[in-house]
């Protein structure tokens, strides 16, 4: 870790999306800001200057601009001079001049949807964030050479196939911004399923939850980017309670309420009523709703189903996936005996090989006093090859039985 | 930058009734859509192709041994159409213009940059 690691994260976003729009090349973009900062543990002996991002633009941007003068003098192979640190003048000079904000453009090139959803939330995490390449491949689950051939190959798209850096027109915005929210989620998804890994991978859903919150300040009138920055919020509140003191998955419901990240809380329900008054409602706005409402516990004390299986109604409308279906039953069975939520559970098919499919049959097949039912369904969980919280979960429940 | 549009239609969608119909009301939409863009000087060039039962395909293997093949050279069930070479800024309205191109139900159209000298 960088010695100024915070300050240069948090500057991070928008030196690197200035350098980008200003080169027209990610790649070196990211070299340069890669100097910078190494320039800078070297000129800041002490501490960081008053503005951090002002000296690292103007450092990294002399770095590419000498960079590409040497990739267009290459050929002549003459040896070239050690690069000379700013002087504190030229530092104190560069803190006065503003940073063009490009950060919207950055994101919307990142997310094009010319990109496969995997690649975006990859290269956004690479190039917005700075995650370091051998991180994306754990948090993807991926081998690290898979993960910068994914990464590399999509910097090439967007320069070889004209990916223009601006932001998009007018009547092509709900598409692009439909692009953004779906590269996050697919960022989020990774981060969330983290959870039981915790350790060094628990970083990985702190970026997410910083981009989720630079997206919500870059883009404040669309209310399903504020929902799923809200959403994101609520869950990782929830964080540190996910996990008991043998390692195993604690559902929200059981969760000790005194363990709860406040105020991520707050910071969430802050973000979910500027939504609703943009008044314009979405599937993010509605799952960050029930996320909430799963939160409200710590203060009234129990999670009120009722609400929770009508957002889930008003969800398996606009959004019928597997997880909603599943989710819905669940919500059903505590409002409405476990019968009507097997009821639920039994409109869908197919879904036999999925894993909270069967841990919700078995949770609700328990409930209703089912015994064999519940016992074949965590059976068949378990076969599933669960991450170990949830396998730790799943067999002590059965256990139970 | 310089697009090729590339258009790809299922096998057999201008067949059976109303096939014919259909065909004549595609082509006058091209025209209608190529006469748009050669008067704003987007449009490079651009054609029509004939069925995909009058291609042939030069194959070369090992050694540059050459074998001549009846058909396209790959049996799929979309077969290349016809084309547009558009001059656009870039990559966005490339798409916005490739989205303008009439196809018959599950057509695709593929935006390829063209390598530039």
């Amino acid at each position: 870790m960088h010695r100024f690691g915070a300050a240069i994260a948090e500057a991070r976003p928008r030196v690197v999306a200035a350098l980008a729009a200003r080169l027209r090349d990610l790649d070196l973009a990211e070299d340069a800001f890669s100097g910078a900062c190494a320039a800078a543990l070297v000129a800041w002996p002490n501490q960081p200057p008053r503005d951090p991002g002002a000296w690292l633009w103007r450092a990294a941007l002399r770095r590419a601009i000498d960079a590409k003068r040497r990739a267009a003098t290459r050929s002549r192979a003459v040896l070239d001079a050690p690069e000379p640190l700013p002087t504190p003048e030229e530092a104190l000079m560069a803190a006065d001049q503003p940073i063009p904000d490009e950060r919207l453009k950055l994101i919307f090139v990142c997310c094009h949807p010319a990109l496969a959803p995997d690649s975006r939330a990859a290269l956004t995490l690479k190039v917005v964030c700075g995650l370091a390449t051998d991180r994306l491949a754990r948090a993807f689950f991926m081998a690290e050479p898979a993960m910068l051939q994914r990464i590399t190959r999509a910097k090439k798209k967007i320069a070889g196939a004209g990916v223009p850096f601006e932001v998009p027109a007018r009547d092509a915005w709900p598409e692009r911004v439909e692009a953004v929210l779906t590269t996050l989620e697919v960022a989020y998804a990774q981060a969330y399923e983290d959870a039981a890994l915790a350790g060094e991978t628990a970083g990985f859903a702190a970026e997410v939850l910083r981009l989720s919150g630079l997206l919500a300040e870059l883009m404040p009138d669309e209310p399903e980017v504020l929902g799923l920055a809200a959403l994101v919020r609520f869950a990782e509140a929830r964080r540190p309670a996910r996990l008991d003191a043998f390692g195993a998955m604690v559902p929200p419901p059981e969760q000790d309420i005194a363990l709860w990240t406040r105020s991520l809380v707050a910071d969430g329900a802050r973000l979910l009523d500027r939504a609703a008054a943009l008044r314009r409602s979405g599937p993010r706005q509605i799952l960050a709703t029930i996320h909430a409402t799963h939160c409200g516990r710590a203060e009234t004390g129990r999670t009120d189903w009722a609400i929770i299986a009508a957002l889930y109604d008003v969800l398996a409308d606009i959004r019928p996936h597997a997880a909603t279906v599943v989710n819905r039953a669940v919500a059903i069975g505590e409002t409405r005996g476990a019968d009507a939520g097997l009821a639920a559970l039994a409109a869908v098919q197919g879904m036999d090989d999925w894993l909270p499919y069967q841990a919700a049959r078995a949770a609700l097949s328990a409930r209703a006093g089912r015994r064999d039912d519940a016992r074949a369904a965590y059976d068949a969980a378990l076969a599933l090859r669960p991450a170990p919280a949830e396998r730790l979960y799943l067999e002590a429940r059965r256990r139970s039985l | 930058m310089q697009y090729m549009i590339l258009i790809y239609e299922p096998e057999g969608c201008y067949d059976g009734d109303g096939g014919q119909a259909a065909l004549q009301d595609i082509v006058a939409r091209h025209m209608a859509l190529a006469g748009e863009l050669r008067a704003a000087g987007i449009q490079q060039e651009g054609a029509g192709l004939q069925g995909v039962e009058t291609a042939t395909t030069v194959v070369t293997g090992a050694g540059g041994k050459q074998t001549i093949h009846d058909g396209p050279f790959a049996e799929t069930r979309e077969h290349l159409g016809g084309y547009y070479v558009i001059d656009v800024p870039d990559l966005d309205a490339a798409l916005a213009m490739a989205r303008r191109v009439p196809v018959m139900e599950g057509g695709k159209v593929e935006v390829r940059p063209l390598i530039v000298h």
